[in-house]
């Protein structure tokens, strides 16, 4: 997904007016994917939404310091969502590989008992028992179905966190922060994004989808 | 996890333009540090220090679009996302064994075979990773990467102020 432009940004300008405008389209991005991803099919918005969310956690985790104390704890909010997201992006890229090689197991067995019939009339059933894959497919099912009822899990997990987000008034408080900016210049400081910088966080170092 | 440095002197005084430029810096430096020992699947740390740093220079690049050359910026953005999929083919493999074993371990002996089989499926991808990011890493000396981002940061810019960031 590409990210939504930022208009009339000045490159010669203050640091602090770009990166709060920034900040805002990034925020507005965000929220602009509800209430379409609450849908559970609609994985591809619930993907964007992922991105979104990472981004804004990117810029603010960069320059939280500079603005109101809000604008830190929605760095970690962000953060805490693309994990989450990313868990049910993980289950959804997983979940048709499992089941793809499942069908190609099925597949091959079908076809390697068939040749084990030969000139038959009809087939044996003692020969499916004799499948390559037979031992196999029962791990595979039970990968299947945990896969399935995580994603159902996590998904409810998600809707219950942007519904808390809303109930805390996320938007409004990050908003505000954006307008409490520090008229210290040297409150202004990008230092790192994990430790050491002012959002307490490993930030980008989660293994959640790039 | 290696983290990340300071960016030194960044400030309210500054211009975005000279923000970007001393993030920019900064981060890709992290990057090529975390260069060496990459194709180790002996040590999988590597390649996920690397693709962390490589992220954070991602994130400055998109953050601080507006500061840089146009067409400069967007070549060196390119290849970093090229060398960022590149890592991801390596290192997503390696987590998701890391999981599946997990999971292994909290399964019965009779689900084992199928969760075998899907593992080896993931080996193959790990190994396809694995030369899909010697040949970025390839590419991205070849095409001097590391040399481009320094002159990115070290070029005067006019950029027009109504494009994204």
């Amino acid at each position: 997904m590409k990210p939504r432009k930022v208009k009339h940004l000045d490159p010669d300008g203050l640091l602090a007016d770009n990166v709060a405008r920034i900040v805002s389209v990034r925020l507005d991005e965000l929220c602009g994917f509800m209430p379409q991803a609450a849908d559970p099919q609609e994985v591809t918005a619930l993907h964007d939404l992922r991105i979104a969310a990472k981004r804004l956690r990117y810029v603010l985790e960069l320059f939280a310091p500079s603005f109101g104390p809000y604008a830190a704890t929605a760095a970690k909010k962000a953060r805490k969502l693309q994990d989450l997201v990313g868990e049910i992006h993980d289950c959804d890229v997983t979940l048709p590989r499992v089941e793809a090689l499942l069908a190609e197991l099925r597949e091959r067995d079908a076809a390697e008992v068939r040749q084990l019939a030969g000139d038959a009339t009809d087939l044996d059933a003692a020969l499916a028992a004799g499948a390559p894959h037979a031992a196999s497919f029962r791990g595979l099912e039970s990968l299947d179905i945990y896969l399935r009822a995580r994603r159902d899990l996590l998904f409810e997990r998600f809707l219950e966190q942007w519904h808390e987000l809303e109930r805390q008034g996320f938007r409004t408080r990050l908003e505000f922060a954006l307008a409490e900016r520090s008229s210290d210049p040297e409150d202004f400081t990008s230092r790192s994004h994990d430790g050491n910088g002012a959002v307490p966080t490993d930030d980008l170092a989660s293994d959640a989808p790039a | 996890m290696a983290k990340a440095r300071d960016i030194p002197g960044i400030d309210g005084r500054m211009t975005f333009r000279e923000a970007g430029r001393e993030a920019v810096a900064v981060r890709a430096r992290e990057v090529f540090e975390h260069a060496g020992g990459v194709l180790d699947t002996d040590d999988i740390e590597r390649v996920h220090d690397m693709r962390v740093a490589t992220r954070r220079l991602r994130a400055v690049l998109e953050v601080f679009e507006a500061a840089f050359d146009r067409a400069e910026h967007r070549a060196v953005l390119r290849d970093v996302k090229r060398l960022a999929d590149a890592l991801g083919a390596r290192r997503d493999p390696d987590v998701q064994l890391a999981a599946l074993e997990a999971l292994a371990r909290s399964m019965p002996e009779e689900d084992q075979p199928g969760l075998d089989v899907f593992a080896q499926r993931i080996r193959v991808d790990q190994a396809q990773g694995n030369l899909t990011l010697a040949a970025a890493l390839q590419a991205t000396k070849e095409h001097d990467l590391a040399g481009r981002v320094r002159a990115l940061v070290a070029a005067p810019a006019d950029a027009d102020p109504e494009r994204a960031a």
